[in-house]
């Protein structure tokens, strides 16, 4: 008796280890995903019954999100795969922790709605490293009651930098606790105006800096301008974020991943919209840096990468994209989901302001640089920091300038 | 009989010294050696860099900045805190005698920010110093008076922290010096008064404060350790910024361990830190101790 109570015992553990793979997963930021993570961990094991999916818990950002991979992996306990902030993967890529993904892509991406732009978003030296599966640009949420009350009218929103100034101006002069335009001086944001006027923070191989051109320089000028002619305060972002939704602040710059966040905010109180970034140079010379999250494999256990590629392959899917996209608020990063109208049709036609987010991504996504080396992450503090600097009055040419010199010696390329 | 007791004793202290050896020495000894390297976490290999984190921390502008930062916010700190403390214990001591529930409550009140959570305080702070929504904000424009931006002033910040620094520890410091004044022996006022010894200051200056040497040494002790070590405000409220103006060292230890993953120079930050607390505490006692105590 006891020996076949054994024996079962015994078999049973034998089988569901040959059958079973589990699979650990870490993500970021529950206030976002964690709903979003459950759903599709559901989703995939339904398909999927011979994996399980394990969700680690959460880290609170990105940034802390990778810290505890690197001292997961320095422990040897590193989850299988990850979902990780698009500007971090290359931290992990650096560290040769994320495995390449070209073995498991498929012979014709595009047909599975995987485009070049989106490819390239976790592309490093022809080598897919990350997939992304979330996706946000800068785009301009707007406050129509305080464009009315200025004299202006949302048919009749300007599309370029001279007219938003404009506007600004005479909002912020409607009276003293309320401000026309703000925009965080920080790097993403900088990049954004940046590639806005055509221009690109590094050369292609990564070995200089190349913002010192005239884009540079009419992107920084966007935030001196914003400051001396549309009064800009110096205000810190945690301050802007509440000032928009209670209806204080006339325009404001942001990731288009808090298009929910902000329309919650402001309720009833205002009808907020969104409208796309001022583009100013020739289209094919444009793109936009791209927020959100990637996805990355960390297992090199041959076994685990199949069903963790099955896994990636399944999130990124226009499937998983379309739970993404109704639950985050965050843009798709499959073509086919935003091209077949019987994924999110309706969603669209009930979030006019989404369509203007998810257009903006489809058309101008691009991959937001990281500084590559040791100093990658401490030069975007110094670029914020200089960005300050012109806010409160510095020259934009001289401060562009002298940024990018720091910026090189920092990084060793002089 | 004594080789066994001194055996039984070093069984006994074995477990404890053991765990103190693992967990504190040995990571306090790693971190030293760390801080002569450019390791950075997660990288597979690390090379030695001998004093170049130290320099870097000295010479750098960012470094510098750091260490000013913090002296700023501790000259502040430890004076007004310290100050503020022995006012209110002073206050609430001579209020116990005619009032003593009001007194006990005021206690309580200023009790309340040492009890709290800085973390969740820092966010009430973060609401009520809103430029343009804060209470302090709407208080100040309706009274005519200019409404500053607290936190993202690179002029401003630090003082602003500064002051919430005092909030969060006049408290503590009220509650040990209230200590020090229920021990000071009635007699002794009493002695005071026959040798003409009447008034409130010179009853203050002849006998209270002598006798609240000791006290006041640890007061200082705690609220310098204290202060040199903050962190959280900084790290909720203004993340170092604007521009680095609100940059203290131990924010800037975090930032570049944790932050920019440069481990070898976050661990020459920390040692740096470390033999500065150490120094400062040795000071206090060893300089401070003989002239304030009279036994």
């Amino acid at each position: 008796m006891k020996t076949s109570l054994l024996a079962l015992g015994l078999a049973l553990a034998a089988g569901s280890a040959a059958a079973d793979t589990t699979l650990r997963v870490h993500y970021a930021i529950p206030t976002i995903w964690a709903d979003t993570q459950a759903a599709l961990a559901e989703a995939f094991m339904a398909a999927h019954p011979d994996v399980t999916i394990e969700l680690d818990g959460p880290a609170e950002g990105y940034a802390e999100g990778v810290q505890r991979l690197l001292r997961e992996s320095v422990a040897g306990t590193a989850p299988d795969v990850a979902w990780v902030g698009l500007n971090l993967w290359r931290v992990l890529e650096a560290r040769d922790l994320a495995q390449p993904l070209d073995a498991f892509l498929p012979e014709d991406p595009e047909a599975q709605g995987y485009t070049g732009a989106l490819l390239s978003l976790g592309r490093f030296e022809n080598t897919q490293y990350a997939l992304g599966t979330s996706a946000s640009t800068l785009v301009a949420y707007v406050n129509p009651d305080l464009v009315e009350r200025a004299g202006g009218s949302m048919e009749n929103f300007p599309t370029d930098y001279d007219g938003i100034i404009e506007l600004a101006a005479k909002i912020d002069a409607l009276d003293a606790t309320i401000e026309g335009v703000w925009v965080s001086p920080h790097d993403w944001r900088f990049q954004s105006f940046l590639g806005a006027h055509g221009g690109r923070p590094m050369t292609e191989n990564e070995s200089d800096i190349t913002f010192d051109s005239d884009a540079g320089v009419a992107a920084a000028t966007v935030y001196s301008r914003f400051a001396s002619e549309a009064g800009m305060s110096t205000m810190g972002q945690n301050d802007a974020r509440q000032a928009f939704p209670a209806g204080t602040l006339g325009i404001m710059f942001e990731s288009s991943s808090l298009m929910t966040r902000f329309a919650e905010g402001a309720g009833e109180r205002f009808d907020m919209t969104v409208t796309p970034m001022p583009i100013v140079a020739a289209d094919e010379e444009v793109y936009l840096p791209t927020g959100g999250s990637g996805i990355v494999m960390l297992t090199d256990d041959a076994e685990k990468q199949q069903a963790a590629w099955d896994y990636i392959s399944f999130v990124t899917s226009p499937e998983a994209q379309k739970i993404i996209v109704e639950t985050t608020g965050y843009a798709p990063t499959n073509a086919l989901v935003v091209e077949d109208a019987s994924y999110l049709g309706d969603f669209y036609a009930q979030n006019p302001n989404a369509r203007v987010a998810h257009a903006q991504v489809a058309q101008y996504a691009g991959p937001w640089y990281a500084y590559p080396g040791a100093e990658g992450v401490a030069v975007t503090d110094v670029i914020a920091a200089d960005l300050l600097g012109v806010v409160e009055g510095a020259d934009p040419r001289e401060a562009v300038e002298n940024l990018a010199e720091t910026t090189r010696s920092m990084l060793g390329f002089n | 009989m004594r080789p066994r007791e001194s055996l039984t004793s070093l069984v006994l202290t074995a477990p404890a010294t053991l765990a103190l050896v693992i967990f504190v020495f040995l990571p306090v000894a790693v971190v030293f050696l760390l801080a002569f390297t450019n390791y950075q976490i997660g990288a597979p290999g690390l090379g030695w860099v001998g004093l170049d984190n130290f320099e870097q921390l000295f010479g750098s502008r960012l470094g510098r900045n750091a260490l000013l930062n913090t002296l700023t916010y501790v000259a502040i700190v430890i004076p007004a805190s310290v100050g503020l403390g022995l006012l209110v214990a002073l206050g609430l001591h001579a209020l116990a005698r005619s009032m003593p529930r009001l007194s006990d409550v005021l206690k309580a009140v200023y009790f309340l920010p040492v009890a709290a959570t800085l973390v969740a305080m820092a966010v009430s702070w973060q609401m009520l110093l809103h430029p343009s929504l804060g209470l302090i904000n709407t208080w100040s424009s309706a009274l005519g008076l200019p409404a500053p931006l607290w936190l993202s002033d690179r002029g401003l910040v630090l003082y602003t922290l500064s002051a919430i620094g005092i909030w969060q520890s006049v408290g503590y410091n009220m509650v040990l010096f209230l200590a020090g004044l229920a021990a000071i022996p009635p007699a002794l006022y009493d002695a005071a008064e026959v040798d003409g010894a009447t008034g409130g200051w010179s009853r203050f200056w002849l006998v209270t404060w002598p006798m609240l040497g000791p006290t006041t040494l640890f007061v200082l002790v705690v609220t310098a350790a204290s202060a040199f070590r903050v962190f959280e405000t900084v790290a909720t409220l203004t993340k170092g910024g604007p521009a680095f103006a609100s940059d203290t060292i131990v924010y800037a230890l975090y930032r570049e361990g944790f932050v920019y993953f440069k481990a070898g120079y976050a661990s020459a930050i920390t040692v740096v830190f470390f033999l500065a607390l150490l120094l400062l505490t040795a000071l206090q006692v060893w300089v401070i101790e003989r002239k304030v105590h009279y036994r």
